[in-house]
């Protein structure tokens, strides 16, 4: 009985531990390797180069330029989801009218692709004829035709945009279900003492979210480090890299110019950040836990 | 200190209604409590007080003002929950603070109230902790705490401590007393446990299926019960209550236990042959030790509390046992028989069909 057992066990677990190898393991090796050669990607001839990709990065304008990107477009891809949803899931918990009708029109982006949704946001910012514009145009009562994605100061922005309108809706549901594990009694006791609607937000319900807000960042880091394709539908990283983050570069690199020991070099940089972000991440979990258990 | 006057107060949730018309009125000072099974609306009335519940009908006055139709907060109520209801991610000192932050009191008044409560619980050495790091009794003393605070005008406390072992309980009970004694505030106290009710309250009242059963000191509903129900509900052990018919002849009404006549003096009218029931507490019932019992009974099960024992009695008018108490110095055994006298001036005798005391 227990060696039959054992013998499932391992034909279950083979599966998945075969498709994890491939498709993490293995190509997470390979870009180790690869980042220390310069290989373009397709020839088999191809030398050690020691640490000189990495040297590369260092004066590396673009490389700098791609990691501010990064940074902008993190930090704005965790913190407006989370807060659209946040603000979403109290005033759908608040009883509105038509509440979970809103929750299901909010969170239907979220079952679309990203090429699905960044097409539909090339759309909606297409200058002549866009929502976008007719929106303002209607508006300002006057022609307007501005294009959102072809001028460096609003690319990034506006991808920003079109990307939290899609992930707004997770954030939501995340909260939504803090929300109701959020016991009654303390909403009473407030109600009692006398606090006020904000007061209740910031003293009470936000704190007591904070085990959703820790769910719901986690998901934000893990989604905007891998929000790769949104951008590529978008902008491709334009224009004049000025939408460019750390993983578009690292594309550009390895599979428009053929640089593959380099990019996979940007690529063993970009893996080292995240891992940093999720341990700082788990020893913030560590202390939620505590707290809250 | 206020007075609370409830008239008329009824509430359904949808079709079903769970409080059925209450007038009750609660003098400055007094420590009320409402008691009664589980389910029979103590919270729900509680609640209507609190404002956390709106009427469906009837009014709520505190010091003759109508706030049938105010927000809780401006009531200027606190309320203690059977769950402690303190909020996870603040420290105690945060916690019994809470209502003076909302107030936005400087910082430093806080503080000194704070330090001052929490002297008065004797809790200022669990100020910087947070409420998962307390016991359940040490979380209760929080939660009066965060209401004393306030100087609130009425208390209200909803099975407070429920959520305690017993002997803690028993502790609290009188930690909530000297409360009282000491802040002299209108309370409203609701528990299910009779016990918590008569030796805390000034004025008890009992509920049952959404209506008062009766209100009164614990000691008046002891030895006056209204109806069937507050005598089953009131003391433990229970009252015996023995299901019996009343007979009426020319020397008066009485009833027949098993060739037993007990004569009573009714204020009620008494119709010949009709389905009463025979009440008497278990401390009314003594063993006869001359040779003239009023009945006799089996001993069933002998149960010691150690300052006294249980004597379950069979007999043959009642299907229930008797509880007799006796002294713990006693060597009956079981399947023993023996003698009862009845003690003829605390009898009681309820209509079965009403419920009501008609002696
Ligand atoms: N919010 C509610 N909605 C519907 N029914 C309720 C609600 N609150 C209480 N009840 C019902 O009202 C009755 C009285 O409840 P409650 O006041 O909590 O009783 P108690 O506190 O005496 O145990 C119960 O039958 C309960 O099911
Ligand atoms: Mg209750």
């Amino acid at each position: 009985m227990e060696k039959e057992n054992r013998f499932w066990q391992i034909v279950f677990l083979s599966l998945p531990m075969a498709v994890f190898v491939i498709l993490i393991i293995w190509p997470l090796t390979s870009s180790f390797y690869y980042s220390f050669t310069n290989w373009n990607g397709f020839n088999s001839d191809y030398q050690y180069v020691g640490f000189d990709n990495f040297i590369k990065i260092l004066t590396d304008k673009l490389f700098y330029q791609a990691a501010i990107n990064t940074s902008i477009w993190m930090v704005a891809a965790i913190f407006l989801p989370s807060l659209f949803g946040l603000v979403l899931a109290l005033l759908i918990d608040s009883s509105v009218p038509g509440g979970s009708i809103f929750k299901s029109i909010f969170y239907l982006p979220i079952c679309l692709s990203a090429v699905v949704v960044g097409q539909t946001w090339v759309w909606i910012y297409q200058p002549d004829w866009g929502l976008m514009n007719t929106v303002i145009g209607f508006i300002a009562q006057e022609k307007f035709n501005y294009a959102w994605l072809a001028k460096p100061d609003t690319a990034l922005g506006s991808v920003i945009l079109a990307w939290s309108w899609q992930q707004t809706g997770l954030s939501m549901v995340i909260y939504l279900a803090g929300l109701t594990s959020i016991s009654e009694d303390l909403i009473e006791v407030c109600e009692i003492e006398g606090a006020s609607t904000w007061q209740r937000i910031r003293l009470v319900i936000f704190p007591l979210l904070t085990p959703a807000t820790v769910v719901v960042i986690a998901l934000s880091v893990i989604n905007s480090l891998k929000g790769f394709d949104i951008l590529y539908i978008m902008t491709g990283g334009g224009p004049f890299n000025s939408s460019d983050t750390l993983a578009m570069h690292m594309y550009n690199e390895s599979f428009k110019k053929y640089l593959m020991g380099y990019g996979s070099a940007i690529s063993v940089v970009l893996f080292l950040i995240a891992l940093t972000i999720i341990r700082i991440y788990f020893k913030q979990l560590k202390k939620v836990d505590e707290i809250y258990g | 200190m206020a007075e609370l006057v409830l008239n008329n107060i009824k509430k359904s949730f949808g079709d079903i209604e769970v409080i059925k018309g209450v007038d009750l009125k609660v003098s400055h000072g007094e420590f009320m409590v409402f008691v009664g099974p589980s389910g029979c609306g103590k919270s729900t009335m509680l609640r209507m007080i609190s404002g956390l519940e709106s009427v469906t009908e009837g009014s709520i006055h505190i010091d003759g003002a109508d706030v049938t139709h105010e927000a809780p907060s401006k009531r200027q109520l606190a309320m203690v929950f059977q769950s402690y209801a303190l909020f996870p991610h603040m420290t105690v000192e945060q916690n019994i603070g809470f209502g003076l932050k909302l107030a936005k009191l400087p910082k430093k008044e806080i503080e000194e109230k704070v330090a001052e409560v929490a002297r008065v619980l004797k809790i200022t050495d669990l100020l910087p902790r947070t409420p998962r790091q307390l016991s359940g009794g040490q979380r209760q003393r929080v939660a009066i705490g965060r209401s004393i605070i306030r100087h609130p005008k009425i208390f209200l406390f909803d099975e407070p401590l429920s959520n305690l072992d017993a002997a803690l309980r028993v502790q609290m009970r009188l930690e909530i007393l000297r409360l009282h004694t000491r802040l002299k505030t209108t309370m409203v106290y609701v528990t299910h446990d009779q016990v918590e009710a008569m030796t805390l309250a000034d004025r008890i009242v009992v509920f049952n299926h959404g209506k008062i059963e009766q209100s009164g000191p614990p000691i008046e509903l002891y030895n006056h019960p209204a109806n069937i129900f507050v005598a089953g509900f009131i003391g433990a052990p229970a009252m015996n209550l023995i299901a019996t018919t009343l007979s009426t002849d020319k020397q008066g009404t009485y009833i027949d236990l098993d060739g037993l006549r007990l004569p009573f003096n009714l204020k009620a009218n008494a119709v010949d042959k009709m389905s009463v029931t025979f009440g008497i507490r278990s401390e009314h019932l003594e063993v006869c030790t001359n040779d003239s019992p009023d009945f006799q009974a089996q001993v069933e099960i002998i149960e010691d509390l150690g300052s006294e024992s249980l004597l379950y009695l069979q007999t043959n008018f009642s299907t229930e046992p008797l509880t007799v108490r006796v002294s713990p110095e006693n060597d009956y055994r079981t399947g023993q028989k023996i003698g009862i006298q009845v003690d003829k001036s605390k009898m009681h005798i309820f209509d079965t069909e009403t419920g009501r005391n008609m002696s």
